[in-house]
């Protein structure tokens, strides 16, 4: 049997297998190869950077655990970011299970800088109604928060007293996974009250976020996995998305292999035929 | 402890799952199940705490605020075709759904999303870097010839056929940019889980 012919009838498990290698060797003996810091993402560090302390800024943890492995690494970069600019965070979200993975991601950051809950940072919880709740919310908060994440009135908090509408946030960051998120923040939120929007996206969504970047609605993009470790490598945290890119690279080369692979043995098998 | 035997169940189901890569067999299966039937039971609780009784039940009940039968009238007004006599109720809800929608929605869409779009595209071709330039009119003609291709009033020949084609091939691009970000993001999942089980279940990293 010809070479070729062997591998296009290759079991499915070994490439499988091949691609679990791929990923695993590089988490246990890494490469330490470059992360390079894009323009998007450089841009939501350098508006964190600029904003005067105790800025207003709000996140809206807008993904679930399916989507934890690309969007929690770049929830803690980011908190950490805010936390060492004694930006104050103002939390909320789209998707239901999300506020419990902001608390997880207060819980791991907030000590290291010592902020105190209601004061420095809030979790107001989980907002159903898509856009409707969007601009009810940036015309008066009050219509749409009554309560934190644990159902204590909201002007018990200091924070929570601040933030009256849109125009005492400065910065809203979505943590995005699809629908309701980055593209609601974008068309209602930003279109209405032209609030400065950033996000993180899942990889798989990042491409659509594309042309709203190129026409200013949205400020800044970290786009899956890669760009939480953009972030990470921006603020000096090497963390579990840094430690994932030499995984990521390594496994994109094996399937590149196997798409060029591939193709040569169908124009193999194309001029065989003939 | 409790945070030990809940990593140890993780790890035991994402394994379970993964299985599935060897061959479909009974560990799958009941992974499979239990994730099903916890999403259930997860989203029942969630969606009774978060948008039942703060929308209707405390207000109804315990507020005494009666214009919230409307709502539940209306509302289950959406099972009348289950009772053939009475299925034209439906269109009442449907009918108030769709209005809300289309004048909340269309424009806003057209004022956030359609019009922004289109001022993206009268983009500056001169006093800019070259590459700018050159960025700036691939925009520009990405543009044209995508929706030239979407034209679909005459035959795709001569001259027109020629644009339509080439906004195929940028649509190509588009689509291969797309299934680039697809693989990252699902080798991304793949790295997630299985730092999961180096770091957090087996320690070893």
């Amino acid at each position: 049997m010809h070479f070729f012919d062997r591998i296009a009838k290759i079991d499915r498990r070994i490439i499988f297998l091949l691609i679990g290698l791929a990923v695993i060797i590089p988490l246990i003996a890494p490469l330490g190869l470059p992360v390079d810091i894009t323009a998007p993402v450089k841009s939501v560090y350098d508006r964190i950077e600029a904003m005067p302390e105790g800025s207003i800024v709000v996140v809206s943890i807008d993904y679930d655990p399916g989507s934890e492995a690309e969007l929690y690494p770049a929830t803690l970069a980011f908190l950490d970011h805010c936390f060492r600019k004694n930006h104050k965070v103002y939390m909320m979200g789209l998707w239901a299970p999300g506020i419990t993975l902001g608390n997880i991601a207060f819980q791991e950051i907030a000590p290291k800088y010592n902020k105190e809950y209601g004061i420095d940072y809030i979790n107001v919880g989980y907002k159903p109604g898509g856009a409707v709740m969007l601009l009810t919310l940036g015309r008066n908060v009050a219509d749409v928060v009554a309560t934190d994440y644990q159902g204590l009135p909201i002007d018990s908090f200091p924070l929570g007293r601040m933030v009256k509408n849109s125009r005492d946030m400065d910065l809203v960051m979505t943590f995005s996974a699809g629908d309701p998120g980055i593209l609601h923040w974008i068309i209602y939120f930003n279109a209405r009250f032209g609030t400065p929007i950033a996000g993180a996206t899942t990889a798989i969504s990042a491409p659509r976020q594309y042309p709203y970047l190129s026409s200013g609605q949205l400020l800044g993009l970290l786009g899956g996995l890669k760009g939480a470790a953009e972030y990470e490598t921006l603020v000096g945290r090497v963390d579990r998305a840094t430690a994932g890119m030499d995984s990521q690279s390594i496994a994109h080369v094996v399937i590149v292999l196997f798409i060029i692979m591939g193709n040569i043995i169908l124009v193999w098998e194309h001029r065989r035929k003939k | 402890m409790l945070t030990t035997i809940g990593i140890w169940i993780a790890a035991f189901l994402t394994l379970s799952i993964y299985s599935f890569l060897y061959k479909d067999n009974p560990f799958y299966k009941a992974a499979e199940h239990i994730f099903v039937g916890v999403s259930a039971g997860y989203w029942t609780v969630y969606l009774w705490f978060n948008y039942a009784l703060p929308n209707l039940f405390l207000p109804l009940f315990r507020d005494g605020n009666l214009w919230y039968i409307i709502p539940v009238v209306v509302g289950f007004m959406m099972f009348a075709p289950l009772i053939p006599k009475v299925s034209w109720l439906v269109r009442i809800p449907l009918t108030f759904t769709m209005g809300i929608s289309m004048s909340l929605f269309i424009l806003q869409i057209v004022q956030g999303d359609l019009l922004p779009q289109l001022q993206a595209t009268f983009l500056p071709l001169t006093g800019i870097p070259p590459f700018q330039v050159f960025s700036n009119i691939l925009i520009i003609l990405g543009v044209i010839f995508t929706l030239i291709y979407f034209y679909f009033s005459k035959p795709h020949k001569g001259a027109l056929g020629v644009a339509a084609k080439i906004g195929i091939w940028f649509m190509m691009v588009s689509f291969g940019a797309h299934f680039g970000y697809t693989v990252m993001a699902r080798i991304s999942l793949l790295i997630g889980r299985v730092f999961f089980l180096l770091h957090d279940w087996l320690r070893i990293i």
